[in-house]
């Protein structure tokens, strides 16, 4: 889901090797060159809206300038850190790379170092999230050895380790306190603001480095992000929560009412009908089929996109989508939603699933509305 | 209908005006606009921007409609009046229709995919077309864009230039986010404490300011014996004895203002106590200097000279400092930095920080800045405190 990026991110985000040790870091590295046998190294690029990959190969997380790592195939990698040499000393914590320096010269930096790699091609990774005239420097500087591979690094990111479902259970764990906390105050009669920021400070203290939140005002028909206080409260309440926390999202819905709502209960029906697809080896068409068929009418809001994959990305590949022929996979943890929409009410609720080799897990699901 | 212009200064007006201007409504800066595309030949201008919300990057979009997109979003402007917005996600189209009311409204899955078109309906048959905000769009929208609209000039003067004074409406904004700001740091020097790092800190004091209404927050907040720079918060535990810097940068409705100030935990050093009061002494240099008819490389020289005459000349360029001040979006960042090679003429409504944060040899980075509004008797701060040395006692 889409929700409003924030200018700076100020949370947690330093590098823990106790949680996530080199090793692990290696291990990803290898997969990459074993994909890309010919590449002599990498060059990925993050910043602070998109740097799913960037984390992934680095741990780096760009809280304010962009970033690009340069990572060869055999020796150190450098990590180029945008806003100058004073900025070095506060991104060091954040990855086990020794090497930065600041990020200048893109396009004559980026040449130097692939000739210093032999001269073969290196891949690029997140070249697409580049800021245009970025690219342009990128594209000037390795001409014809221009060659993406982030659909590639992507499929990797996909299959999660189980360093990376432990991460993800945890954030969880804090989403789940997050809607708690929203349904305590909501139920307590707070406005709709004083609700949302309790979740979000609940999440806060559970160490979240980020927390973005979407809210209704008229009963769950339309969302909207954070724009201004609202002071009034309104039942039923309609929220999204994203929670990212060690570097993974974890994202959900809740209906917060204190009274039945029959059509967060029949969405819940229709999400569990959902859930018993996401298989590993289906198609990733056929849960969006079982939820949009279902016979009820849809949400705009999920209407045509029903999930995702999710991770250190909120929104990974591939999409649980009708016509999407990609395959939920082993080691896939994805968000899966169900939204109804008709003059009777409004619901969107949703889940947060694990795909195993044979099954699959919820880690968390919306509670029940009332 | 007077426009602001970046046009260098050779000479300018040292005297202060004793009447003030009402500020632009948004119908007036948006038919500024219009007015500077007839008169650049531009029959359609298109705004575009990515969704990536940045203190630094400004975003035509927002100019235009007043609407801060969630993702992707557009702006079709003709120079006939019609224009139209485009939005993605399609579900977010309703809170877009609210903001500008008269505004038509495309709800689309892909902004590039709808532009075409709605530059077509907009009577861009070969008209001139402009195009605002490519530069900091990302690849794979302003490639496609770029391909789509081959024969589209660079416009973001046009949007940019007009924007440089803020509206009767953002003025009010950036009031309101210095007041949170201020309400914010009086929070932060409530709860700083040694044994806190300086991300709990920092998230507690975003969360808080949100409580205020501040929908963003950019916060740089840092602490340390002597620290290099200001930069986001770590997982560093802050220590007694330790300098707290902190840009607290709320967003009310879209419109940045900025606060930039310096504490200790603890005892305040005699000399840290004296440097300070040297940084104070020059942003009031350069508050003093600010008036309508001087270019912002006036404000900057005269923050410098108060340092220069300290012995610190060296320290007052790169890479100790590279800017006295800047621009506050969302929309425009104009009238850009304060710094020596800026010659922009300053005029009334512009809204911009004066900060001569600085490295000194003998305390490290300290902050110490006030958001500024340009009016026709000189530069208005909007802060009701000044900045001063904050002793937290523990």
């Amino acid at each position: 889901m889409l929700a409003m990026n924030p200018t700076l991110l100020v949370g947690p985000s330093d590098w823990d090797p106790g949680r996530m040790p080199q090793e692990e870091f290696a291990a990803r590295a290898d997969a990459l060159w074993r994909d890309n046998p010919s590449a002599t190294g990498a060059i990925v690029y993050g910043d602070r809206v998109n740097h799913a990959e960037l984390a992934y190969l680095t741990n780096f997380t760009p809280k304010l300038e962009a970033a690009l790592a340069l990572i060869p195939r055999d020796g150190l990698p450098q990590l180029l850190v945008g806003g100058g040499v004073n900025m070095l000393p506060a991104a060091r914590p954040l990855t086990f790379v020794a090497d930065l320096r600041p990020l200048r010269n893109v396009g004559k930096t980026v040449a130097e170092w692939a000739r210093a790699q032999g001269g073969g091609t290196p891949v690029l990774i997140g070249s697409t999230l580049m800021p245009y005239v970025f690219h342009q420097e990128i594209a000037a500087a390795l001409g014809s050895k221009m060659g993406d591979k982030t659909a590639e690094l992507r499929r990797l990111m996909g299959r999660k380790s189980a360093r990376e479902l432990a991460e993800l259970r945890q954030t969880c764990a804090t989403l789940d306190a997050a809607v708690a906390a929203m349904r305590a105050a909501q139920r307590s009669g707070a406005g709709v603001t004083a609700a949302v920021l309790a979740g979000e400070q609940a999440a806060n203290r559970r160490g979240a480095q980020e927390v973005r939140s979407l809210f209704s005002l008229d009963r769950g028909r339309t969302l909207r992000p954070f724009e201004t206080l609202v002071e009034r409260a309104v039942d039923p309440l309609q929220v999204y929560v994203a929670v990212r926390q060690l570097g993974y999202w974890a994202e959900g819905f809740a209906v917060l009412t204190a009274s039945p709502h029959p059509c967060a209960e029949r969405a819940d029906a229709v999400l569990r009908s959902g859930i018993t697809r996401m298989q590993a080896g289906e198609r990733c068409s056929e849960p969006a089929r079982s939820i949009t068929q279902a016979g009820h009418p849809l949400h705009p809001v999920t209407a045509r996109v029903v999930g995702n994959a999710i991770g250190l990305a909120l929104q990974e590949h591939p999409l649980i989508a009708g016509g999407c022929e990609d395959r939920i996979e082993a080691g896939g943890v994805y968000s899966l939603r169900a939204g109804l929409s008709d003059e009777r009410g409004h619901g969107i609720i949703s889940a947060m699933v694990a795909v195993h080799e044979h099954g699959n897990e919820v880690l968390w699901s919306s509670p029940e509305a009332a | 209908m007077r426009r602001p212009s970046t046009v260098a200064a050779s000479c300018f007006e040292t005297h202060q005006r004793e009447t003030e201007r009402d500020p632009l409504t948004f119908d007036e800066r948006l038919a500024a606009i219009r007015a500077s595309m007839i008169e650049h030949k531009l029959e359609v201008l298109v705004a575009i921007h990515d969704g990536a919300h940045f203190i630094e990057t400004p975003n035509s979009v927002f100019v235009l409609s007043g609407f801060k997109s969630l993702g992707p979003a557009a702006v079709v402007l003709s120079c006939d009046g019609e224009a139209s917005l485009i939005v993605t996600p399609a579900w977010d189209v309703e809170r877009a229709a609210e903001c500008r009311p008269g505004l038509r409204v495309i709800a689309a899955d892909d902004v590039v995919d709808v532009l075409e078109s709605a530059c077509s309906s907009h009577g861009s048959h070969g008209g001139k077309l402009g195009i605002a905000g490519l530069a900091a769009t990302r690849w794979d929208i302003a490639g496609r864009l770029a391909q789509t609209l081959p024969q589209a000039s660079a416009a973001d003067d046009i949007v940019f230039d007009a924007a440089a004074a803020k509206t009767v409406e953002e003025i009010a904004h950036a009031r309101e986010a210095t007041r949170i700001a201020e309400l914010g740091y009086a929070r932060l020097v409530e709860i700083a404490r040694p044994g806190m790092s300086e991300d709990e800190l920092a998230l507690e004091l975003k969360w808080y300011t949100k409580t205020l209404g501040a929908e963003d927050n950019f916060l740089l907040l840092c602490a340390g014996p002597r620290n290099p720079a200001v930069a986001p918060s770590n997982g560093r535990v802050m220590q007694r004895g330790d300098t707290l810097v902190a840009e607290i940068t709320p967003s009310y409705r879209g419109q940045l203002a900025q606060i930039c100030r310096t504490a200790t935990l603890g005892p305040t050093s005699a000399e840290l106590k004296h440097k300070y009061e040297l940084l104070v002494r020059a942003m009031n240099a350069g508050i003093q200097a600010a008036h309508p008819g001087a270019p912002m490389a006036f404000v900057c020289r005269a923050i410098n000279t108060v340092l220069e005459a300290e012995g610190y000349g060296e320290y007052c360029h790169p890479p100790h400092i590279r800017r006295r001040g800047h621009g506050l979006g969302f929309g425009s960042i104009r009238p850009g930095d304060v710094s020596l090679d800026n010659d922009t003429v300053l005029t009334e409504g512009m809204v911009f920080m004066i900060h001569p944060n600085q490295h000194l040899p003998e305390t490290g980075y300290l902050l110490c800045g006030e958001p500024v509004l340009l009016t026709g008797r000189g530069a208005e701060p909007l802060t009701k405190h000044q900045s001063a040395l904050f002793e937290i006692g523990l």
